[in-house]
């Protein structure tokens, strides 16, 4: 390859995260102030080697309660350090910490704090249960005006109609299915952090309410509180860190209509940033030793394996079936932490990020994936789709 | 009938006519002067060949049902529960696709592929909303 990819010049250094459960009795401020301490001590950093600071989502209004906590600004106050760039971002990249990635790569700044802190385990709490949008600020603008009018309340709703039509055009089973939030339940409970670690099996599945058909229970992430800090750094500065791991490759494409509704193909959601990926290295779906896949909903992890070239479209519902080759010492890890359906929603791949970090030091604990050394991690999907290839340090 | 609880639209320059005619019972679209394709959501543009001559057109046709959601749960105090959201395009208007509720048949008879015809309910905020009527149910 001719010129260096702009990844290669950056490394994810470091990675914290605060106490994380349904309702943490605590500010988001202040857990954000401790995903970010124990991110810099990770790195093997002090608070005054940080000069950028990025946040998701950016402080612009959020129409979802407990969506967002901790304001840029004051957390930069707060650490008292000098900044050369920062980011806030609701639309755009919806990888974590690709801004942060083109900052440190050209030398906008030398190390990046990227946080995101939710506080959706009290918002639903306090509202007797998962909030509607629009909880906030009771008008529906840009793509939403024709989705919370019409009933369209939740994400769930939006993303549910993927699943009516992916089950319709494959013939995939429900009971298939299930095999990856009871696969990924076994796999919480070896990680001590997780927020649900009982046992689910496939009965419990099926037999759990349905939100949106045929979105069940099980089928969503779970609100939490809680905040994870990454530092990322540029590469030239790896003398100076304690574990750091590469980026191999990372990619976001909008290919169809940014919208959820408008999305031209429901059964094809990341095709385009998968393949926008894949051309940034030589490395293939084969060389992937643990995938940590976007899983707000189950559909979603559904999306990628198939995208990522895991499986062909339609053979996810037959991959991952009996669980066998998703699960620790299987073909393909996947979401070893819980995921989100089970570990937590700490959103926007944050906890999925942090998971392949650990798992490609070899700190992943019960759970780690023997010898480790390439890890994919993706973000929802369709017009907020994306992917990265991380490997181990060499 | 009582106005479906939901969240009102923010109404802006595009969307004012679509929200106008919503509430005359009529379905409307942009369809482009230039190259006659037709375009929703209204942006003031043709996304198809950029022309800015748009100009509304009226969807009476049946439509279909691309995919869909049967809601159970009571996002909203007051949300009645269950109904069903449907995505329906149109043969004769290709490109166009229409999120709104559906009506006339039992949420468990809905399906993908299903007919529709064009309707509107009272909705959050004084607003008619989309809400479709089965017809092969």
């Amino acid at each position: 390859m001719g010129t260096e990819l702009l990844e290669r010049r950056a490394v994810i250094s470091g990675v914290g995260q605060s106490a994380i459960g349904r309702r943490i009795d605590r500010s988001g401020f202040q857990l954000t102030l401790d995903a970010i301490l124990a991110a810099i001590a990770d790195a093997g950093l002090t608070v005054d080697d940080i000069d950028g600071l990025a946040m998701f989502p950016g402080g612009g209004k959020s129409n979802l309660p407990g969506y967002s906590a901790a304001n840029l600004y004051e957390i930069q106050d707060a650490l008292r350090i000098t900044t050369t760039w920062r980011q806030g971002l609701v639309e755009g990249m919806s990888l974590p910490f690709y801004g942060a990635v083109q900052a440190v790569a050209t030398g906008l700044a030398r190390h990046v704090v990227v946080y995101r802190t939710v506080k959706e385990g009290s918002a639903a709490k306090k509202a007797g249960g998962r909030p509607a949008y629009g909880s906030i600020h009771p008008e529906a603008e840009g793509p939403l005006a024709w989705l919370l009018p019409i009933g369209a309340l939740s994400p769930v709703c939006q993303i549910a109609p993927y699943a009516a039509r992916y089950l319709y055009e494959f013939g995939v089973t429900r009971e298939q299915i299930a095999w990856i939030p009871v696969t990924q339940r076994k796999h919480a409970a070896l990680n001590p952090d997780a927020v649900y670690r009982d046992p689910l099996t496939v009965e419990d599945y099926l037999g759990s309410r349905m939100i949106s058909t045929p979105i069940c229970l099980y089928d969503c992430d779970v609100p939490v509180d809680g905040s994870t800090a990454l530092v990322i750094s540029a590469s030239e500065t790896v003398p100076d860190l304690r574990a750091p791991v590469g980026l191999e490759a990372m990619a976001g494409v909008i290919d169809g209509r940014p919208s959820w509704e408008q999305w031209e193909d429901f059964t094809r959601v990341g095709y385009a940033t998968a393949a926008g990926m894949w051309a940034r290295t030589d490395l293939g779906p084969e060389d992937v030793d643990v995938a940590e896949l976007y899983d707000g909903f189950t559909i979603e992890a559904i999306w990628w394996l198939e995208a990522l070239g895991f499986c062909k479209a339609g053979e996810a519902g037959h991959f991952v079936d009996g669980g066998e080759r998703i699960t620790l010492g299987g073909q393909l890890p996947l979401n070893t932490w819980g995921g989100q359906l089970s570990g937590g929603r700490l959103h926007a791949a944050f906890g999925h990020t942090a998971e392949a970090v650990r798992q490609l030091r070899g700190e992943a604990g019960e759970r780690q994936v023997a010898d480790a050394e390439v890890a994919v991690v993706t973000s929802a999907g369709g017009f907020e789709a994306g992917a990265a290839l991380l490997t181990r340090w060499r | 009938m009582d106005a479906t609880i939901g969240i009102p639209p923010a109404v802006t320059e595009e969307t004012q006519a679509f929200w106008n005619a919503a509430s005359q019972g009529r379905l409307i679209v942009e369809r482009c002067s230039a190259c006659g394709r037709d375009n929703f959501p209204p942006r003031g543009m043709c996304r198809y060949c950029r022309s800015r001559s748009m100009v509304p057109t009226e969807i009476t046709g049946r439509g279909r049902v691309y995919s869909l959601t049967v809601n159970y749960q009571r996002w909203l105090p007051e949300l009645e529960v269950p109904y069903v959201i449907v995505l329906v395009e149109f043969d004769e208007h290709p490109g166009v696709r229409v999120v709104g509720r559906l009506r006339g048949c039992p949420p468990e008879a809905a399906a993908i592929g299903m007919a529709v015809e064009v309707g509107f309910e009272p909705g959050p905020g004084g607003y008619a909303i989309p809400s479709f009527y089965a017809l092969n149910r």
